[in-house]
């Protein structure tokens, strides 16, 4: 089983990310993934998270308890949920928008330039779904294949083959910096 | 009493409107025998609620012709009533107004002038056909019971109106025709003697007051899309071949082509 | 009868339970939608509203929760299938209509997404603190049926369910859901069309004189009708008669009452669907309902490491209760279990069916959060062991509980 949140600030499209890497996990690689998004104050403007539970058998406790994986796409987003993240755990951060502090314990640290290839590619919207590609490539929570087959039913139909060209770019990028 | 229901009747009757297709929500018993013989469905909602019970029932079945006969129309059906004028929902608002709650006891409505409370009353009234009018409403009138057959008339052409029509009726409470006794009828024929017919009359002119005439008349007659009419307009622009018209396209609209919606 | 093709949206989805609920609503033949939108029910409606217009189902927002519940009960006589969506401070202003809509023996389905109360409470997070609300909320006695769904799925399938329901026993069906599993994206399989059984309404078929509305049939339910139909229908709130004519007797009333009563009572083991696992040779049997059932079973699991017999027993319907069962477990096990996201609702009906039997433990929650599965295993634990029978409801100290006692009903730092 493993407990992700996914952390930024409002439009960055934190939700949608839990959303895409569930339906590839539930849907394309016949897991069980439950994603819940905060609501309220915190969702609009300010800090934004979704937590997503995958496991291979039914998700009984629908929360994070301990975050097995931290992906920070915002500094305020980082402050606030990497107190839940495991000693074991893995964070995953836009290297540009988040300082991090030393790690604890065995914590693995994978930076990268998100909003930066996004930006590259022509559209920074698309820097979560960069990120959704480094995700899939360190994490092993989710397949390569279910995720490029969740990306174009949760995207707009025009911005598939931008969604799709910021998903490899992350995704490469994550197994570039694996194999170092 | 009876004179409202007889109004019905020859409103009905005039309207040429199929009786089996008009439900009548109401907040006011009225005993089984007058509904049987109007031969209308009939249901009697909590206090305030027939407008929203009808304009459930009128998006239901847009084929129904939906005539709430309110008792507590601007206290709890208030809100209702803004919002149903507001929408233009096709529904035909018989507001009866008797000025007291006989039933439990005469205490005071919202429309209450001062003359006829024991203490007299410090409260301003309501004026209906004003309000109706702001909010929206395509047809508004006032008669007493008395005026059967002007009232009869109203009923008949605001039948044929598309939205909201309201007719103020000032009268004691459709259960009285049981036990009228000599003050109801006195109040009745003093409203009907104190009455002045002043079609047109701007609504805004038209407050009931104790010291002048109780102006009555036809005071708005306008038009309006309905809710179903913008609801329809709405959705087709958006959803296209996707989306089925709810409801029946007046004849009128497919006239005109649909420009005025 | 099968559902329309055309209101099926078949296929495998990633949504969450508002949206799965109001599509599970317009696959049952929903056509009548009425509400005031309140978190967290809104997407529910949004999904509708967005879905109806493409299914012929109209939707309207209404000017508030009273004016909602009526149009959904007028629209039910319309001859359509309708429905509201609501939460909390919604929900109380609806009980006026509710109570209006069981009297008149109106088929019509009310969800709830239950948020943290009391008032405006925790309008973004969970509780389970209506549920005594749904079952007495209107003045007067009158019964409803109540279905507490715990994962989105269920959303689609119970919304299909409780308009069924409603139909075939032409009552008000309330879908008692909540925040969690309204705000919880999961993966919904929504089938053909042709494995969807849907309820078609109860209506009369003969001539219009010898209609009357409360008629009973055998089972104790009477036939629907829908106005236009030259019935002359009378409908009212008032205690009437089978024609629906107002009656003042006291015999009548006692006779109508009992029957409004008494069809769903009468009819409870077709009703009733309650799920039991492990229950047979336990000591002790964990009761929950809605999302606290799915957070239970990890509190089991960590039980069952402890070597304790658990058992499980979730209320798939909450109303009517399964009293007999209870009753008849009761006379087998030690204690009974309830974790539930209030102070204590479900469980003092445990307690009444136990008569004495076993003992009761609640683990209580306060809201805005689902329980922690530690305690429910620590309540296990206790109940498990715990030698004396205990009179009434025992409630267990959840580590948050200690926490606000310790400091004096604030959290201690």
């Amino acid at each position: 089983m493993s407990e992700i949140r996914f952390a930024g600030y409002g439009g960055q499209g934190i939700i949608r990310s839990g959303i895409i890497a569930g339906k590839a996990a539930s849907i394309y690689d016949n897991k069980h993934a439950t994603m819940s998004q905060s609501f309220g104050p915190e969702a609009r403007g300010g800090a934004c998270s979704s937590q997503l539970v995958v496991s291979d058998s039914k998700v009984l406790y629908p929360y994070i308890t301990v975050a097995d994986i931290l992906v920070a796409m915002s500094q305020e987003g980082y402050d606030k949920f990497e107190p839940e993240l495991s000693e074991n755990g893995m964070l995953l951060m836009d290297e540009d928008l988040v300082k991090p502090k030393p790690p604890r314990g065995t914590m693995k640290v994978y930076p990268i330039p998100a909003t930066r290839f996004a930006e590259q590619l022509g559209n920074k919207i698309v820097a979560n779904v960069v990120m959704l590609g480094f995700f899939t490539a360190v994490a092993d929570v989710v397949t390569y294949d279910a995720m490029k087959k969740a990306i174009p039913s949760s995207v707009p139909e025009k911005a598939v083959d931008l969604n799709l060209k910021a998903f490899d770019r992350g995704y490469e990028y994550g197994k570039e910096l694996l194999q170092k | 009493m009876n004179s409202l229901i007889s109004a019905l009747h020859k409103g009905i009757d005039k309207s040429g409107i199929d009786r089996t297709k008009i439900s009548v929500p109401s907040d006011i018993p009225f005993v089984p025998g007058v509904i049987k013989e109007l031969g209308v469905d009939y249901f009697q909602t909590p206090r305030g609620r027939a407008i929203a019970f009808g304009t459930g029932l009128k998006l239901g079945n847009p084929g129904l012709k939906v005539i709430p006969v309110v008792g507590d129309l601007m206290t709890l059906g208030g809100n209702h009533f803004v919002h149903g004028g507001r929408r233009n929902m096709e529904l035909l608002v018989l507001c009866v107004n008797n000025f007291i709650y006989k039933k439990i006891g005469g205490k005071p409505t919202p429309s209450m002038p001062a003359a006829f409370s024991p203490y007299s009353t410090f409260e301003e009234p309501f004026n209906f056909p004003h309000l109706g009018n702001s909010c929206g409403a395509v047809y508004t009138a006032r008669w007493t019971a008395l005026h059967t057959e002007e009232l009869a008339q109203s009923i008949s052409e605001a039948l044929h109106k598309r939205g909201l029509s309201m007719i103020e009726v000032l009268a004691p409470g459709p259960d009285y025709y049981r036990d009228i006794n000599d003050i109801e009828s006195d109040i009745l024929q003093f409203y009907y003697e104190n009455a002045v017919v002043k079609n047109n009359e701007d609504p805004r002119n038209v407050a009931i007051t104790p010291d002048e005439k109780i102006m009555v008349g036809k005071f708005t007659d306008k038009e309006r899309p309905t809710f179903i009419d913008s609801y329809n307009v709405q959705h087709s622009k958006i959803l296209k071949d996707k989306f089925t018209p709810h409801g029946t396209v007046s004849q009128e609209q497919k006239a005109s082509g649909d420009k005025n919606v | 009868m099968k559902a329309n093709p055309k209101d099926v949206l078949t296929g495998t989805y990633y949504i969450d339970g508002d949206v799965a609920c109001g599509y599970g609503a317009l696959a049952a033949g929903c056509k009548f939608v009425a509400g005031y939108p309140i978190t967290p029910s809104t997407e529910a409606f949004e999904a509708m509203c967005r879905r109806g217009p493409q299914v012929g189902a109209v939707f309207i927002q209404m000017e508030d929760e009273l004016g909602s519940m009526a149009a959904v009960i007028g629209a039910a006589w319309s001859g359509v299938k309708s429905m509201t969506i609501t939460s909390g401070p919604g929900y109380s202003l609806m009980q006026e209509n509710i109570g209006f809509g069981a009297m008149v023996e109106t088929p019509f389905v009310l969800l709830n997404i239950q948020r943290g109360g009391p008032s405006t409470g925790v309008p973004t997070k969970t509780g389970q603190a209506d549920m005594m609300q749904s079952r007495w909320g209107s003045h007067g006695d009158y019964e409803i049926i109540a279905i507490a769904p715990e994962s989105p799925q269920e959303m689609f399938d119970y919304a299909i369910k409780a308009f069924n329901l409603a139909e075939k026993y032409r009552c008000p069906v309330m879908i008692m859901s909540d925040e969690c599993v309204g705000h919880m994206t999961e993966k919904v399989v929504i089938p053909e069309a042709d494995k969807i059984e849907v309820e078609p309404r109860r209506l009369f078929k003969g001539p219009a004189a010898e209609y009357a509305p409360y008629k009973p049939d055998p089972d104790l339910v009477p036939k629907m009708a829908k106005a236009g139909d030259g019935l002359k229908l009378y409908i009212t709130g008032l205690v009437h008669d089978e024609r629906g004519y107002p009656v003042k007797n006291e015999d009548y009333k006692a006779a109508y009452v009992r029957r409004l009563i008494d069809k769903i009572k009468r009819n409870k083991d077709k009703i009733i669907e309650i799920r039991e696992e492990a229950v047979d040779d336990a000591d002790v049997v964990v009761v929950s309902y809605g999302i606290s059932s799915r957070v239970a079973i990890k509190g089991v699991e960590i039980a069952r490491e402890n070597g304790i017999k658990v058992g499980t027993l979730r209320l798939v319907t909450v109303w009517p209760f399964p009293d007999e069962r209870i009753t008849e477990l009761a006379r087998k096990v030690k204690a009974f279990v309830v974790p539930e996201i209030n102070y204590g609702q479900i469980v003092f009906d445990v307690a009444r069916c136990s008569h004495g039997h076993a003992n009761v433990v609640l683990v209580p929650h306060g809201g805005a959060g689902v329980h922690n599965p530690n305690d429910i295993a620590d309540a296990i634990e206790y109940a498990a062991k715990e030698k004396k029978k205990i009179q009434g409801v025992v409630e267990h100290k959840t580590r948050l509980e200690k926490l606000v006692f310790e400091g004096g009903y604030k959290l201690k730092e």
